[in-house]
């Protein structure tokens, strides 16, 4: 029998049996949403999540020393920092960093926070935009000035309404003289917004007396990086032989933040999919119930010259067309929630075509796999039982 | 036109063993209408069954139009049921779903016959048997008399070497009945060889050789003298206007179903 005809009769017998079609349907429905719509917020918080992370600058990188080893120093000197800027072209600004916790108190409150002992070149590594005054310069650095600049929220916060900048803030038991506000970024993310205090390096290590903890650095970009980073490590470890040193740049911890949520996706969507794996079962079932009910037209089928083939072709495509008409119901809930979801989470919704037509082959297949078994039961009948049975 | 010789067909129910078919010696010439009778569990139907390339015998051999039948795979059979052999049922079993054109279309479908085709076929034949102004309509919207002219028009299509017809007045009333035999009549006249399963005498009268079974075996093979006419018969009834000329029955028939509607 023609492919036409075949789809023209399973139409016919979703028709006649239009409630049970779409409770049937129904599974595969959800299922094909449940995995277009994972699929396309998964990909869309990834795309999000990197556009985050290429803004902060893939071109950056980090050294810390590795303090599983027992080694002789636990931090970098300032001649470390100095020689590494004099011997690598390919590093554009390096930031000597140390931070610990410490009370910062303004007029109006105090606030237990972050306090950031940094070179005066952090502001350009971290891509800053101060809302007021400037940023500490590497002479406040050199000197060892007590100079402060505060997160606008910590401002915000310790300040009330009284302008920050040219005031004194103490922090631990000593003054500094604010000098500037760093203005909030426009994260995606904004419950990660930042509560810090960034003084100079050289001030932090008088107050604190403790090491360089970290270096912070960036390259020219963010192809370079990672050769300029190594380069920069083993600079550092023919300085201090025996050291251990650990580093990291922004293009690796991207690459690996792409892969973890990949990863997610690929989870959260398998679990979708088991809820499709369903949906086919209930085909199936149903399919069962159609060959049952249909035995007589089975019989005058076979009686008037159809094959066993064309038996078979006949359920599988009505398992198809029945699978088939879910995946598309499905494809559409599933870019329509996707696009819901996005709009709420205010990121750009990523369905892609190719998700979009694996759905509709995916459905296909189940239809195909679920059908097999009913068909070929239709297939297999007997003529004259089958005209037999009322 | 049908060979049959030495056939038997045994059902193995487990333990047991039934004898369906003992031996049975038959032979059908082309053109011949043939009408075979016999009680319930004589055999007639599994003949039938065999003869329509539904079953399969347990040994001796049938040949259809030449072809040994028992020969042939599931493919074969199918193929000589589609192409040999048209059935007309007692419960007429159209598909309730489609349409009487659709229904008559289906033998063609599996035939691989375009669609234009199959419907130029399906409505000259559902014309022969006076049922061109109900082609779109379906069974249940048809009187029994209908769908069963429906089914020969089915049977038909494909032009086959042989109609197959069990008990194909049973669930009619006497005048359908009667007109249904007269389309058999008719189509033999023309040189169509009919089989056809009756347990009513007075049908089987209507045919030129009755072949009579029992337990199994084909006991008595008789020839009809004088036939019935099934259109005498109709115009015994008074249903039929004297103007129905023996040729035109079959475009009349449905003026027919009108006047006996006045006539309850």
């Amino acid at each position: 029998m023609n492919l036409l005809e075949s789809i023209r009769v399973a139409l016919e017998g979703i028709q006649a049996n239009k409630l049970r079609s779409f409770l049937t349907t129904l599974g595969i429905v959800i299922g094909i949403a449940a995995v277009i719509a994972v699929v396309a917020i998964g990909q869309g918080g990834q795309a999000v999540l990197m556009a985050e992370m290429e803004k902060v600058g893939t071109n950056i990188f980090f050294i810390s020393v590795d303090w599983n080893d027992e080694s002789s120093i636990r931090g970098f000197s300032a001649g470390d920092v100095q020689v590494l800027k004099d011997r690598l072209p390919g590093i554009t600004h390096l930031s000597a960093n140390s931070s610990n916790m410490d009370n910062v108190r303004g007029p109006k409150k105090k606030k237990y926070c972050t306090v950031q002992g940094v070179s005066s070149e952090y502001s350009f590594i971290s891509k800053m935009t101060m809302k007021e005054g400037r940023f500490f310069s590497s002479e406040d650095d050199g000197l060892g000035r007590r100079v402060a600049v505060l997160d606008e929220a910590l401002a915000d916060e310790i300040f009330g309404r009284a302008d920050p900048v040219g005031n004194m803030v103490s922090i631990g038991s000593t003054p500094f003289l604010v000098i500037g506000l760093v203005a909030k970024g426009e994260s995606i993310f904004g419950f990660s917004e930042n509560v810090n205090a960034y003084i100079p390096g050289k001030t932090w290590r008088n107050i604190y007396g403790s090491y360089i903890s970290n270096l912070q650095g960036s390259a020219v970009s963010k192809e370079t990086v990672q050769g300029t980073m190594e380069q920069a490590v083993k600079v550092l470890e023919r300085r201090h032989p025996g050291v251990q040193y650990s580093s990291q740049s922004m293009e690796q911890i991207k690459q690996s933040a792409g892969k973890i949520t990949g990863i997610m996706t690929l989870i959260i969507s398998a679990i979708a999919g088991i809820s499709l794996f369903v949906g086919g079962i209930g085909v199936m079932n149903i399919m069962l119930v159609s060959v049952t009910e249909r035995t007589r037209e089975i019989g005058i089928r076979k009686a008037l010259g159809a094959r066993r083939k064309d038996i078979l072709v006949q359920f599988l495509i009505e398992s198809v067309v029945l699978s088939v008409l879910g995946g598309i119901i499905g494809m559409a809930v599933g870019i329509g929630g996707a696009f819901i979801i996005a709009k709420v989470a205010k990121w750009p919704p990523l369905v892609s075509w190719w998700t979009a037509l694996l759905a509709f082959a995916f459905s296909a297949c189940i239809g195909v796999i679920f059908g097999l078994l009913p068909a070929n039961k239709a297939a297999k009948m007997d003529p004259i039982e089958a005209l037999r049975r009322d | 036109m049908i060979q049959v010789s030495r056939l038997v067909k045994i059902y193995s129910t487990g333990e047991s063993q039934v004898v369906a078919l003992q031996d049975v010696n038959l032979e059908i010439a082309a053109g011949e209408f043939v009408s075979v009778m016999g009680p319930s569990g004589s055999g007639k139907s599994t003949l039938m069954n065999i003869l329509g390339c539904l079953d399969t015998p347990t040994s001796g051999s049938y040949k259809l139009d030449g072809v040994e039948i028992s020969s042939l795979d599931d493919t074969g059979m199918a193929k000589a049921r589609n192409l040999k052999i048209g059935f007309v049922f007692q419960n007429f079993n159209l598909l309730p779903r489609m349409t009487a054109l659709r229904n008559v279309e289906i033998p063609m479908l599996y035939a691989g016959i375009d669609a234009k085709e199959r419907v130029k076929r399906a409505t000259t034949m559902l014309e022969k048997v006076g049922l061109s102004g109900r082609i779109n309509h379906r069974p249940s919207q048809l009187s029994g008399g209908q769908v069963q002219r429906v089914a020969i028009a089915r049977a038909l299509v494909n032009e086959p070497a042989i109609l197959l017809s069990d008990e194909p007045t049973g669930n009619l009333d006497t005048t359908s009945g009667e007109e249904i035999l007269a389309i058999f009549q008719d189509l033999n006249r023309n040189g169509a060889t009919i089989v056809l399963v009756t347990h009513e005498r007075d049908i089987a009268l209507h045919t030129s050789r009755i072949i009579h079974f029992r337990d199994g075996r084909l006991v008595d093979d008789e020839r009809v003298e004088n036939p019935l006419d099934a259109l005498e018969q109709l115009k015994k009834q008074r249903t039929v206007p004297a103007a129905l000329s023996e040729e035109a029955h079959f475009v009349q028939t449905e003026e027919s179903d009108a006047l006996r509607e006045d006539a309850r």
